[in-house]
């Protein structure tokens, strides 16, 4: 039952639906009446200036293919910095794309994922895997800009050796129905997660950001803000489960979703789930929903700020909460820009 | 009798659960398992009219073709629907009789359970407390009820819901399955079929009911269900506190017990509703026996500014799942919730709550506890949502966990539908075990372990434990030590 | 240079402010005090525009211009600053950001050019050092953390900064300690000009031993009961407003 599964067979009684508890806000079987036929090859895609400028090296998917025979070998030790690029290149089709990551023992890795639309009305689905061994430190900036009317479904699943940290930060412009899900399987001793994100959804724009973090092993530490922004009849979608795992003793796990609803249409959608079976533990989660808060937009009011520059000024400052929590620089830029970008959009 | 004497006493030597006798009373069933005749075999004891028979076979036919739910994070054997009594009632002579004629034998049962069924006498071992009126229902059937003629002179009905079919059918029709319907999920629509007693309440517009309702559930007779159904009516203006309190023998099987409660709040009305559940939980180490609960509590918020609040102290039941529900759909009212839930042995729990805001200016909170011990799991399940429509509406939710021991499970699965921006919802949930520190300050004071784990539990609790009703709050926190008895090494 | 006339002023439904007249002229600064619940903050509020504020009747104006039909930055943009009594947390936007955006937003709306990074510097440094404040409070969320002193001090840096006409302080000296009640004060007199008007709204005397009124007068009930000399406030400290509260309900009454 999976969006890939239907993909390859052209099948849409294998997408999960409404019914599936997983699936409940971000039902597919709902949507998609006959799967799309198989996306073309294509030769070439646009470029992207933003993540041109950061000179990095680049890897482009383009509908599910290599657009060229390259690789790019990511240092076993020492620092590395990469971008892929998944292009959704052509119009009402689907297609499906598998790639791995994986990081030698005490390596560093910058990883810049974004997934582009330059079709329309596409099917798009992938399957990633991130594997870290002992001491890697991986930091991950995903960027979601699929097409309005897109539909698209990723899964990332992660894999960490002991001492490891994997940093995580999803930035999500929405689609007709986006899905990003990172699955973590933690094995504790002193491995550190943050899976953190932002969602900018304008129109009619659907975004679900789900994550999975299972503790396994003995004093690990999993850190979580996810935060928001809903306009028009947009809908975003939290959902984050923390397991913590017989014998994970000493977890230390922290979950924040917060989400702003700036229109009477738009919906938010949260489920922040612990599942725990060990108990020297300490795990949180909050989760708030309203609107921007008024006293604070009458106080910058009172000091002479116009009221749309106020809001803009808050929830830049709202979101901005996630975007500093990115270590590496030149990320942090790119990540603020984005964000910059879909705001201006919101005014 | 001396069997029955023999029972209490290795009962009261055992202390873990101190309602777990059986009283040896002469019971009459319905033929066992589940069928229309079944259905037809309730009505027609209760001397329904057709109507109501009518709608419990509808109710029957539709239960079959529905699936038992799967969702909760709960596992079980599946039940033998056919392998049970759907009715069982103390024999009795013919036509109504007053207190004093109640079988004496019952009314020791009762008064063993510490739950006043003479009009002159108070709650066991409070002193000074003010007088509860009591429905008793004894399995499937309502043994007595108390104060009565006192309540009348207010004008307020509460009565077996047996009796009301027959003695106010307008209002019951009115009502009933308004808030919880026929179909809602699997164990309210098999409770629409074969329900067969619990209590209803009617109070009348700008009135304050005068003394604290209750109804006393015991499930006494083996290999039967018990299936009750309560539906209190706050007019506009009213006010009533109504309590219910549950316990069973202790027996190695398990007894289903799918009860449905529905509650109206008219405008300006309040109803706060208190439970203490303590089902038989089966035996903590093997866990064998005890009582599936599923039950379906529904308050619907109807006239502008009702309100409503769930108090629960649920520590029995060997799976429970339950969720007292708020429906917010008069503009600003109000919808509470707060429980305290203990686990310890091999029970499991899922529950929580709803709250659905529909009107403006709607709000709701939800204050929940949970314990889990022994070998036990417990989820807290809960969905606050907001309409579109529902402007200004608020939600507060704290849902605190505490573990103690290594093979417990605590899980926190809250669900939130915000879908306008006037709309403030919170939830703050945290997961922790009992601090050793606390638990060596306390025994460095000189209290044994297991008084240290009560003390600390008291306390974690604390804020729910002060909305139950006064009388109730010193019952619970005695149940509260009890249950975790044997959680500490 | 403030002018209000027979103000009357609701929250939800309720009346709040009943009748309400007061003149405040230009280089005056006038103190209101008034027990609990006599309107004082509805006053604030109602002056810096805060909605919810329902005025019914009366007018409110500044140099002649009317501010109530005006938003709050509009009123800023005039000159009107109101110092709150809790002032606002305002994670990730640091208070350098806040002050300049606001500084520039006035500017602007008055037609004058945006003042520029170097030179707002230099002004932030000059007035945070006599505030005895630390640059590194400024580049931090704006009051996120900050003691009550702290935000206390904050607003009157912006007070600094921004250059107000008609200054208005709710509850100023409320949990502040003594020093940080005479840097705080300090920093408010360094205001007083002949073109600058000042509302000094509190309940207690001992904020005027610090700065002090031209003219004091009573509010009791929505409405002022007396008015006069600086002599008034000690009368009240000794006195107590018992007999305000009285006359003020006769008042109403009559």
């Amino acid at each position: 039952m999976s969006l890939a599964a239907a993909i390859a067979a052209r099948d849409p009684d294998l997408l999960p639906s409404r019914r599936d508890e997983d699936w409940r806000w971000t039902g597919l079987r709902e949507l998609i009446r006959v799967v799309p036929p198989a996306s073309p090859k294509v030769a070439s895609v646009a470029g992207h200036a933003a993540l041109a400028a950061l000179g990095w090296p680049t890897l482009v998917f383009a509908n599910g293919h290599t657009l060229e025979e390259a690789s790019i070998a990511i240092p076993a030790t020492g620092k590395g910095a990469f971008v892929r690029r998944f292009v959704s290149a052509s119009d009402g089709a689907a297609h499906h794309v598998e790639a791995d990551v994986s990081v030698g023992e005490g390596g560093r890795l910058v990883l810049i994922d974004s997934f582009e639309g330059e079709g329309a009305g596409y099917v798009a689905s992938a399957a990633l895997s991130i594997r870290l061994a002992a001491n890697a430190r991986v930091e991950r900036i995903v960027l979601l800009d699929d097409a309005e009317d897109a539909i698209s479904v990723a899964r990332t699943d992660v894999d960490l050796a002991p001492g490891a940290s994997f940093h995580q930060t999803v930035l999500a412009a929405g689609a007709k129905r986006q899905r990003f899900e990172t699955h973590v399987s933690h094995p504790g001793a002193g491995v550190n997660v943050r899976l953190d994100g932002a969602y900018v959804l304008t129109g009619k724009r659907h975004s679900d950001q789900t994550t999975v973090v299972a503790h396994a092993g003995e004093n690990g530490i999993t850190t979580q803000l996810i935060k928001g922004v809903a306009t028009d009849q947009a809908r975003g979608v939290f959902q984050g489960r923390i397991v913590v795992q017989r014998g994970a003793d000493g977890t230390d796990a922290r979950m924040a979703h917060h989400a702003l609803l700036l229109s009477d249409r738009a919906e938010i959608d949260a489920k922040p789930e612990l599942e725990i079976y060990a108990d020297d533990v300490s795990c949180a989660h909050g989760n708030t929903v309203g609107a921007l808060d008024e006293a604070a937009i009458f106080y910058a009011r009172s000091r002479g700020i116009p009221e749309a520059a106020a809001k803009a000024m808050l929830t830049t400052a709202y979101l901005g909460e996630v975007i500093e929590r990115i270590v590496d620089e030149p990320a942090r830029e790119l990540a603020l820009a984005w964000l910059t970008g879909r705001l201006e959009r919101l005014a | 009798m001396a069997a029955v004497q023999k029972t209490i006493d290795t009962v009261s030597a055992l202390e873990a659960y101190e309602h777990g006798f059986v009283t040896d009373i002469e019971t009459e069933f319905a033929p066992k398992g589940l069928s229309e005749d079944t259905v037809r075999f309730i009505s027609a004891k209760k001397g329904e009219p057709d109507w109501m028979l009518e709608w419990r076979l509808e109710a029957y036919r539709r239960w079959i073709a529905m699936d038992e739910p799967d969702w909760a994070k709960l596992s079980y054997p599946r039940i033998d629907y056919q392998d049970a009594f759907y009715y069982a009632a103390p024999k009795e002579k013919d036509g109504p009789k007053s207190l004093d004629e109640v079988d004496p034998e019952l009314l020791r049962t009762y008064e063993k359970l510490g739950i006043p069924l003479k009009e002159q006498a108070f709650l066991a071992g409070v002193q000074g407390s003010p007088k509860i009126a009591v429905d008793a229902v004894f399995d499937s059937v309502s043994v007595a009820t108390t104060f009565r003629a006192e309540l009348a002179k207010s004008g307020v009905i509460f009565c077996p819901i047996s009796e009301a079919l027959r003695d106010h059918p307008d209002l019951v029709r009115k009502y009933l399955a308004t808030v919880v319907p026929t179909t809602d999920n699997y164990f309210a629509c098999l409770n629409s079929a074969v329900f067969s007693d619990g209590s209803f309440v009617y109070i009348p517009p700008g009135v304050r009911c005068p003394m604290e309702l209750s109804t006393y559930f015991r499930i006494n007779a083996s290999g039967t269900g018990q299936f009750e159904r309560t539906l209190i009516i706050a007019d506009k203006g009213s006010y009533v506190s109504y309590l219910e309190g549950c316990t069973a023998p202790m027996r190695d099987e398990n007894q289903l017990h799918a009860a449905v409660v529905e509650l109206v709040a008219l405008e300006d009305a309040e109803i706060k509703y208190s439970t203490v559940q303590n089902w038989y939980p089966g035996d903590p180490d093997t866990g064998k026996g005890g009582i599936y609960n599923f039950v379906t509590k529904r308050a619907d918020c109807r006239g502008d500014r009702s309100k409503v609040s769930w108090t629960q102290v649920e520590t029995g039941s060997a799976i429970t799942w339950k969720y007292p529900s708020c429906v917010l759909r008069g503009e600003g009212s109000q919808g509470e919730f707060y429980s305290i839930a203990i686990t310890n042995g091999r029970q499991q729990a899922d529950t929580g709550t709803k709250m659905i805001h529909l009107g403006k200016n709607t709000r709701s909170r939800i204050i929940s506890k949970g314990i889990s011990a022994g070998k036990s799991t417990q989820t807290y399940r809960g969905l606050v949502s907001a309409h579109p429509k529902a402007l200004g509406a608020r939600n507060f939710t704290q849902c605190d966990s505490l573990l103690i021991g290594k093979d417990c499970a605590a899980h926190t699965v809250p669900y939130v539908e915000a879908r306008n921006a006037h709309c403030t919802f919170e939830h703050e949930a945290t997961t922790t075990r009992l601090s050793d520190d606390q638990l060596f300050y306390c025994q460095s004071r000189g209290l044994d372990a297991e008084a240290s784990v009560a003390l600390l539990v008291n306390g974690f609790v604390r804020d729910v434990l002060q909305q139950l009703p006064m009388e109730f709050a010193v019952e619970a926190q005695k149940l509260v030590a009890v249950s975790l008895e044997g959680s500490v090494g | 240079m403030l002018n209000i006339s027979n103000l009357h002023v609701s929250v939800g439904s309720k009346p709040i402010i009943d009748g309400l007249s007061l003149a405040v002229p230009a280089g005056e600064v006038h103190a209101v005090m008034g027990p609990n619940g006599a309107g004082k903050s509805t006053l604030s509020y109602t002056l810096a525009g805060r909605g919810g504020y329902e005025v019914t009747g009366g007018s409110a104006t500044l140099n002649g211009e009317d501010l109530l039909t005006l938003g709050p930055d509009e009123r800023a943009a005039k000159g009107v600053f109101l110092s709150f009594q809790y002032p606002l947390e305002i994670p990730g936007v640091p208070a350098l950001t806040f002050i300049r955006t606001a500084m520039n937003a006035q500017r602007k709306a008055r037609g004058e050019p945006e003042v520029s990074a170097p030179d707002f510097l230099k002004r932030v440094r000059a007035a945070a050092a006599n505030l005895r404040m630390d640059m590194d409070m400024l580049k931090r969320g704006l009051n996120v953390g900050f003691s009550g002193g702290e935000k206390k001090r904050m607003e009157i840096l912006q007070m600094a900064l921004l250059e107000p006409r008609l200054l208005i302080l709710d509850e100023t000296d409320s949990g502040l300690d003594i020093d940080a009640l005479r840097i705080v004060s300090e920093g408010v007199n360094a205001m007083r000009s002949p073109d600058r008007a000042m509302l000094v709204i509190t309940h207690y005397q001992r904020l005027l031993d610090y700065i002090k009124p031209d003219r004091v007068h009573v509010l009791a009930a929505g409405r002022i009961v007396a008015s006069g000399g600086p002599e008034l406030a000690l009368e009240l400290e000794r006195e107590g407003y018992d007999k305000y509260a009285s006359s003020s309900q006769s008042v109403a009454a009559a």
